[in-house]
């Protein structure tokens, strides 16, 4: 009981200890942007005019609802990843929403409004292919879903199966598309491909097949790719070897009509295939008899069909997208047409006639630095005066959304792009013109011979132009004062973009699976600059390395961006300003051979950008930058040049040192069976970090030093065998110099996903016990005992002693997403682990909790040491988020920075959402904290003068009383 | 502590009450009518199910923005607008079923599904694992409470500071210093006398003071100044004693 006493005692003392958010501070210094990834599927809420909701279904498995006015989500859903949470095909219906999610798997309905789940069913196994709405006599009540093998019905309502019927045929035929005209019949279209289609027609009410025919269509590929149902069940195909469009009335008729576009004066563009898009406002009745079809790249056709005869109504030329919308009664055409290089125009047409309406003209304006137009989505309403007005919904190639409303006003743009950071960097802002001119006063080297006179005149003209600035920003304060708050708005635009006082705002540069690169303002989460890369292969690599920083002044800052072709291994190199996102002018290399490694080096070239080596297939380094300078500097520190190759895919390690010819030599090398275990992943340490004190001092008053080697490499393999009796996890600790095995840890029972921290003398990793069934830290700490070999410098060549090595394990009650370290300037501050759990809360755990020292027994000496008690399982407190409740769903990786100041350390969490903030792991001592008490402590400070004042005359009086006396 | 540990004791009662309440509700309603209680095993595929609660909130204002983890996020599902949930297509064994929402803290469960289908739900320890606390199945989960980001800032007060054992080290030596000479007669030549005495007592060495000592020994409680307070100008021999 005593223990459990002093357990809690010092659990207490802990917990005031670790920081944790106050409820004031929320919003103060962080940020959330929620995203939702590139949208699938879109559907605008209209049943009532005044509805502000825009659903969309997205590839990253997200449904959520947008408002249209500001662009903020009312909710999200955010299923499984991968396949199983797949979105197939997402129906509206007046407040429900039908999804068909996972390959068929699961059929589910929404309620929007408040977006809770009606109902969720599980479909019969089998590959979706289709679903659409079935009405009868104008009331929609069920929905059908054509799956490989079989179709079935279900009820809006409650998602109940009315019938399930098996195709006939299914082995030779390839049912594609499901399509109900209101009439009380199903037809399914299917088509055995060069050959024929199948057509089935089934009854509404019991399922059963009413008529089943089919029609030779040799020329037809593809149902869904080139036909259409237009008007009163016409099924339309386009083909484009014989330039015409084929039709058949589905009712009637067993026999395919081909009408040759040249018949009605159209012409395709060689080698595109035409596309049909029809339009069908109401499930219960039959699609509209006017159609589009698109003959080119650019041109569209505004087709009608009257009594079996097709009308040309209008000819788009150019244009770039094209799209129905329905109000009322009323069905419009929106066309997209370019304008000019930096906009496009949108117009308004009726369906019926291929009339322009009038004064609906809308511009969207193209950015230079994003793509093209890909989708539009057109949500139209009936004015007051019956006319239609409408707000467009554009999505570019690079996944942003931009929604307008007449005349070309942006309402707001979301940047999808964003759901699918890569990677990134946070780098230091530039200082403003006088900063710089102050810094400047002492760097140049001809002030120095100056001599005295000048130098002192500087120095007035600098404290000048300080003091100007400083009354400028008075002015500034005061006149922002009398203006009401709601006007004065602090924009972040590149212009005032400036280091603040303690380096706590940064520029984030974000790197997206899509290829386009953000500059997001740290402080307000601002997109500065925006720059879209295309022809970025699907499935590229990225690494963004800083080369210069902003700390050489009249030299830009300059990043460079590696991008590789997974599959071939080829390499190209995107530099640019990190603070303005502009291209450099630096001309990268040209790299004709796949890349296997790159590698930054501290030395700079004369213009201060770091040294990136590039080594190729061939085992030759190549240099960027590579001027006489760069090149004479690495021939004299080659030999101290050594680097590590990782083949996973033979299981192979390799460390390699450069010659001075810039070829490299082989040193040494590790073979890790492939056989019986895989190669998941190598952590170095981050470079970047620094570690302040080089011991521990224990109880008894000596020191235990850590093993401090820079050169260190965690290697984590897996078990090939995933059996969980037999299944396991091994870690090794490589020295990357010299290849010498440091230390051989392996975990039985134990499988991945593994996640590792590697930094100062500790390895934190997590797994899953098989056996146990739940996750467990592990911590390796390494010391070199109580005596350093050379305490100077560290060498990977002359350290014959190997260290000690310490472990420890814990419980932990979650699964978790992702993990990094926290990081301060100088390493003084206690470190935290910051663990990104799926629940998308990010655990700030103290490293305290995680020493292979905690002792099982309390002992004076580990007490003195403040080692907490060994006990298994690590807690989960709320407190200890630092996000609250402002959840990061899907994390995928948290990035953390340092700042000027020790205890702070600025951290960015990715994911489905981006969430930044600060964290103060040993809380903020070197800064007066938010709720210091200036009234207090000036208070007392004028009572202690008034009373000492007050004293003073007391004592006068009383001496001279006494004088009397 | 000893309240805190009777606050869950409490809860837990409470909620086997209102679960077993709960559950004859259900029995009387039916979930819905859909059907959903029926066990479908699709190939050897089951479905969890349950229902999740937050006392004293309305359903709609939370389930837009609550999920269900099964093993983290290898299954997701999600709650209805009544707030029952079913996670589809999960296969037998072990998991851990959670309800994940930012605002409300749920407690975990564990599921075990034999490979017939048989379900059985109980309490998660992570210690002993082969621990068997059961509990309802299909599941009832009720949230124990809002979550507790925040930490509460230190309000400052007059009591607080009054009750700071600094402010009461430096006080209560200031009344002794003040109201002794006026409570005690200091022209009695004996109570001179005596006072002296202690006073040599207390600072056995006058060259030098051992403050620290001096300190430890006065003030090592906050209510032995004033003890002593009463014994200074008590009677004589409670001066002897010491």
């Amino acid at each position: 009981m005593a223990k459990l006493i002093w357990l809690c005692l010092n659990f207490v003392i802990l917990c005031s200890t670790v920081g944790a958010v106050f409820e004031d501070q929320v919003g103060k210094f962080d940020w959330r942007q929620q995203y939702v990834g590139k949208v699938l599927f879109s559907n605008f809420d209209a049943q009532s005019q005044s509805s502000k909701k825009v659903i969309v279904a997205t590839e990253n498995n997200v449904f959520a609802s947008l408002n249209i006015r500001t662009g903020e989500l009312f909710w999200r859903h955010v299923d499984a990843i991968g396949p199983e949470g797949k979105i197939d095909a997402l129906l509206h219906h007046g407040q429900d929403a039908l999804l068909v999610v996972g390959d068929g798997r699961l059929l589910r309905s929404w309620e929007i409004n408040i977006g809770g789940l009606n109902w969720e069913i599980v479909l019969d196994s089998g590959s979706f292919q289709s679903a659409c709405l079935i009405g009868q006599q104008d009331i929609v009540k069920h929905v059908a879903v054509l799956k490989k093998t079989a179709i079935s019905l279900h009820y809006l309502s409650n998602g109940h199966q009315k019938w399930i019927e098996n195709l006939p045929e299914s082995e030779t035929v390839d049912y594609q598309s499901v399509y109900s005209g209101g009439n009380g019949e199903v037809y399914v279209l299917g088509i055995v491909p060069h050959s024929h289609i199948a057509i089935v027609v089934y009854s509404l009410d019991d399922g059963e097949i009413i008529r089943q025919f089919s029609v030779e269509a040799p020329w037809l590929s593809n149902i869904q790719a080139s036909c259409a149902v237009i008007g009163e069940g016409m099924l339309t195909c386009a083909d484009s070897a014989t330039v015409s469009l084929y039709m058949l009335d589905l009712e009637s008729q067993t026999e395919m009509s081909q009408i040759p576009l040249q018949s009605l004066g159209l012409e395709v563009t060689p080698g595109f295939q035409p596309v049909l898009r029809s339009t069908q406002p109401n499930a219960a009745r039959p699609p509209l008899s006017e159609f589009f079809l698109q003959v080119g790249p650019e041109q569209h056709l505004l087709l009608q069909l009257n009594d079996g005869q097709i009308v040309t109504l209008r000819d788009f030329n150019p244009a770039l997208l094209v799209s129905f919308a329905t109000t009322g009664e009323k069905t419009i055409a929106a066309v997209m047409s370019p304008k000019n290089t930096t906009a496009c125009s949108v117009n308004l047409f009726s369906a019926e006639t291929g009339r322009r309406l009038l004064d609906t003209t809308l511009i969207f304006p193209l950015d230079p630095n994003g793509g093209k137009p890909e989708e539009l989505y057109v949500q139209a309403f009936l004015k007051k005066d019956d006319s239609v007005g409408y707000r467009i919904m554009v999505q570019t190639e690079d996944h942003t959304l931009t929604f307008i409303q007449q005349p070309g006003r942006v309402m707001w743009t979301r940047e999808e792009a964003l759901s699918d950071v890569v990677t990134m960097e946070m780098v230091d802002l530039p200082l403003t013109g006088t900063q710089a001119e102050l810094e400047g006063e002492f760097g140049k080297k001809a002030a120095i011979q100056d001599g005295l006179f000048s130098m002192v005149l500087k120095r007035l003209s600098s404290q000048l132009i300080l003091l100007q600035a400083w009354i400028s920003h008075l002015w500034k304060l005061f006149y922002d004062a009398r203006k009401p708050r709601s006007q004065v708005k602090n924009e972040v635009t590149i212009e005032n973009l400036s280091r603040d006082e303690f380096n706590l705002q940064k520029m984030m540069v974000m790197v997206t699976a899509s290829g386009k690169l953000f500059g997001i303002d740290s402080k307000t989460g601002t997109i500065v600059w925006r720059h879209y890369l295309d022809n970025i292969p699907a499935n590229a690599a990225f690494k963004l390395m800083v080369q210069r920083t902003t700390a050489h002044f009249p030299h830009p800052p300059q990043c460079t961006l590696l991008i590789k072709d997974k599959d071939t291994g080829l390499a190209t190199l995107h530099v640019f300003n990190p603070i303005f996102g502009k291209k450099s002018h630096v001309t990268p290399p040209a790299m004709p051979q796949p890349i296997l490694q790159s590698l930054m080096l501290p030395v700079m070239d004369q213009d201060y950008a770091k040294v990136l080596l590039l080594v190729d297939d061939q085992y030759k380094v190549s240099a960027f930058p590579s001027t006489k300078n760069v090149l004479q500097q690495l021939q004299e520190i080659a030999s101290t040049i050594f680097f590590y190759l990782v083949d996973s895919s033979q299981g192979r390690l390799s460390g390699y040192r450069l010659r001075t010819d810039l070829s490299t030599e082989l040193i040494w090398e590790v073979v890790v069976p492939t056989e019986v275990q895989k190669i998941v992943s190598v952590k170095g340490k981050r470079p970047n970090e620094h570690v302040h004190s080089q011991g521990r001092v224990m109880g008894d008053r000596s020191v235990l030093y850590k093993y401090l080697n820079p050169n260190l490499l965690a290697v984590v393999t897996e078990s090939t065998d995933t059996h969980p009796e037999r299944s396991f996890m091994g870690i090794l600790l490589i020295d990357g110099v010299t290849g010498r095995i440091i230390h051989e840890a392996v975990q039985r029972k134990a499988k991945g996903p593994v996640h590792i921290v590697h930094s100062e003398n500790w390895v934190v990793y997590e797994y899953w016990s098989t056996k146990s069934r739940r996750n467990e830290f592990s911590v390796i700490e390494l010391y070199e005992g109580t005596e350093l070999y050379n305490s100077t410098v560290f060498s990977s060549l002359d350290r014959p002693h190997a260290p000690q090595v310490l472990q420890q394990s814990y419980i932990f009650p979650s699964s978790i997403s992702t993990m990094e370290a926290t990081l301060t300037e100088k390493g003084i501050t206690s470190r935290h682990l910051l663990i990104g759990l799926p629940s998308g809360g990010i655990l700030s755990l103290p490293k305290m909790f995680l020493d292979p020292r905690r002792p099982e027994i309390v002992t004076e000496q580990s007490r003195e040491e403040n080692l907490i008690p060994y006990a298994p399982e690590l807690l989960i407190r709320s407190e200890w988020f630092i996000n609250y409740n402002q959840t990061v769903t899907r994390v995928r990786g948290i990035y953390t920075a340092p700042s000027g100041l020790e205890s702070t350390c600025l951290v960015v969490a990715y994911g489905l959402d981006i969430y930044q903030t600060r964290v103060y792991p040993s809380k903020q001592f070197d800064v007066l904290k938010d709720d210091y008490d200036y009234m207090l402590i000036s208070s007392v400070l004028l009572a202690l003068f008034f009373a000492t004042m007050i004293s003073k005359r007391l004592a006068e009086v009383k001496l001279l009383n006494r004088a009397w006396r | 502590m000893l309240h805190r540990d009777r606050i869950p004791l409490l809860w837990v009662f409470l909620q086997a009450v209102l679960v077993v309440a709960l559950g004859f509700s259900d029995m009387e309603t039916g979930p819905g009518g859909a059907g959903v209680s029926v066990q479908q095993p699709n190939g050897d595929r089951f479905k969890i199910e349950g229902r999740a609660v937050v006392p004293g909130v309305k359903t709609q204002d939370w389930v837009s923005s609550a999920r269900i983890f099964v093993e983290g996020e290898e299954f997701v599902g999600f709650v209805r607008t009544d707030g029952s949930f079913a996670v589809n297509d999960v296969p037998s064994g072990s998991y851990v079923v959670e309800v994940i929402t930012p605002n409300y803290r749920f407690e975990p469960v564990r599921v075990d599904i034999t490979s017939k289908g048989k379900m059985r739900a109980r309490l998660v320890n992570y210690i002993k694992t082969s621990e068997v606390i059961r509990q309802p199945y299909p599941l009832q989960i009720r949230a124990n409470g809002p979550q507790t980001y925040f930490m509460k800032r230190e309000t400052w007060g007059w009591t607080d500071f009054l009750m700071n054992p600094m402010v009461m080290m430096m006080v209560l030596p200031l009344l002794i210093i003040v109201l002794l000479p006026k409570v005690v007669n200091t022209n009695d030549p004996e109570m001179r006398k005596e006072m002296e005495q202690s006073m040599n007592m207390l600072n056995p060495n006058p060259e030098l003071p051992d403050v620290s000592e001096l300190m430890t020994k006065l003030f090592s409680g906050g209510s032995k100044p004033s003890t002593k307070a009463i014994t200074s100008k008590g009677t004589r021999p409670a001066v002897k004693r010491r």
